[in-house]
């Protein structure tokens, strides 16, 4: 397997992780993520180059999909390196890698589109966006 | 039935700042060298409660923290429809200095976290005579922006919650969650625009950068320390500002991020000790 298609192997198996974490958990786990009854915003998430739709509806997430139609609209996108979405979701982040915006600092995430649903609702996105959080040691990211 | 009553004493002082009387808010314990605490911007003196029930500080040192003016249980001023509020150097260095002078503070040491953080450094260029020792918490003389502040008092968003959901990540993982949501809940507490006000003195009026020379830190000695989570201030801007004053100490906490007295006061508590000790030990040569 070359860097290149090891890279797209990487993203897709952590963007079927989050997928798999957020439909088993996100809508049922109210202790860790909060119901923001008054959203309802169509999210890309974007992992290395691999993405994934969330469709929310009042606070409901309805959809999430990795199977992306051509000209698929969305409000606003999440998109991070690989390394950033690996380090974000260790149970205990390196210092700088802990956090959406200590990563946006360093350059390995980015905020997208139209921002207002996404920052009036922060703690429940970053609280989402780290459901998959969980299992190895921490070790600083490669 | 045991009643449990806490050592911290609350009170309420006028203060002349500028061209305002303030009511002011403080909260002291203990007694001994005066320990004067400032706290992070958007927050209030609450974050010092751990230090003030800790015996071991308390015994040595009169540790005061108050509200600043429009923060906690301080009003803003009268007035304060008319204006919108912003904190600038000038006007934080004259807040501290007259709340020494209504509190009756000789010397006292001053510990500052975040905006605290850097102006203990303006206090230790302009008014080291003033202070016996100086402690920067997330100290620098200037650190990268990583939002924009706007978001922080609109209509549309939740003030609170805006300004509590940005700060989160400055918390390290590894701090009780107990104590990383009571530090959130002084965020989402916070008067609207206030937390904005605090950072035009953070983003736009305070880079001290190649401002600090004069800096005599055997006259009044420099500690700053900073945690390794604080994104914000990291350990690199602390790094930076203290190898620009000759005689600053640094320490990098492990495993402790942008508020170390409240997320984590236990780590923070063994970082801390070693300074007042040295403090202490310095005021005892001295007599």
């Amino acid at each position: 397997m070359n860097q290149a298609s090891a890279a797209m192997h990487e993203a897709n198996a952590l963007c079927a992780r989050f997928e798999r974490i957020v439909k088993q958990r996100a809508n049922g786990d109210r202790l860790r993520v909060e119901q923001p009854r008054t959203l309802s915003a169509v999210c890309m998430i974007e992992i290395g180059g691999v993405a994934a739709l969330l469709h929310i509806e009042r606070g409901a997430i309805v959809n999430c999909t990795r199977e992306l139609a051509l000209l698929t609209e969305w409000d606003f996108a999440v998109r991070g390196s690989c390394a950033a979405w690996r380090a974000l979701w260790q149970p205990l982040p390196p210092p700088g890698w802990h956090d959406l915006f200590a990563l946006a600092k360093r350059g390995e995430m980015r905020f997208e589109g139209r921002l207002h649903p996404f920052m009036a609702h922060l703690q429940y996105f970053k609280d989402l966006l780290a459901l998959p959080r969980s299992g190895s040691e921490r070790s600083a990211p490669q | 039935m045991t009643i449990e009553i806490e050592p911290i004493v609350g009170r309420y002082t006028r203060v002349r700042i500028q061209d305002d009387w303030c009511r002011v808010y403080f909260e002291e314990a203990g007694r001994g060298i005066p320990l004067l605490c400032l706290h992070t911007a958007g927050a209030d003196s609450r974050q010092f409660r751990h230090l003030m029930c800790d015996e071991a500080i308390t015994a040595q040192f009169r540790v005061i923290a108050f509200d600043m003016p429009w923060h906690g249980k301080s009003y803003p001023p009268i007035g304060w429809e008319q204006r919108e509020y912003r904190l600038t150097t000038a006007l934080y260095v004259d807040t501290i200095l007259a709340v020494c002078r209504a509190l009756d503070l000789e010397r006292p040491v001053a510990m500052g976290c975040s905006i605290g953080g850097r102006i203990v450094l303006q206090l230790a260029h302009a008014h080291g005579t003033a202070f016996r020792a100086l402690i920067g918490l997330e100290s620098a003389d200037f650190q990268q922006p990583w939002y924009d502040t706007d978001w922080l008092d609109r209509a549309d968003v939740h003030g609170g919650r805006m300004c509590a959901a940005l700060v989160s990540g400055l918390i390290a993982p590894h701090s009780p969650p107990q104590h990383r949501h009571e530090t959130l809940w002084q965020y989402m507490q916070g008067g609207p625009g206030v937390f904005k006000g605090d950072l035009y003195f953070y983003r736009v009026d305070a880079d001290l950068r190649g401002t600090l020379g004069g800096i005599d830190t055997d006259r009044c000695p420099l500690y700053l320390l900073t945690g390794e989570y604080d994104f914000s201030c990291t350990p690199e801007d602390t790094q930076r500002t203290a190898s620009t004053i000759a005689g600053a100490k640094v320490t990098i906490m492990q495993e402790v991020g942008h508020f170390p007295m409240s997320e984590n006061p236990e780590k923070f508590r063994t970082y801390l000790l070693p300074v007042l000790e040295e403090i202490r030990g310095r005021e005892e040569r001295a007599k």
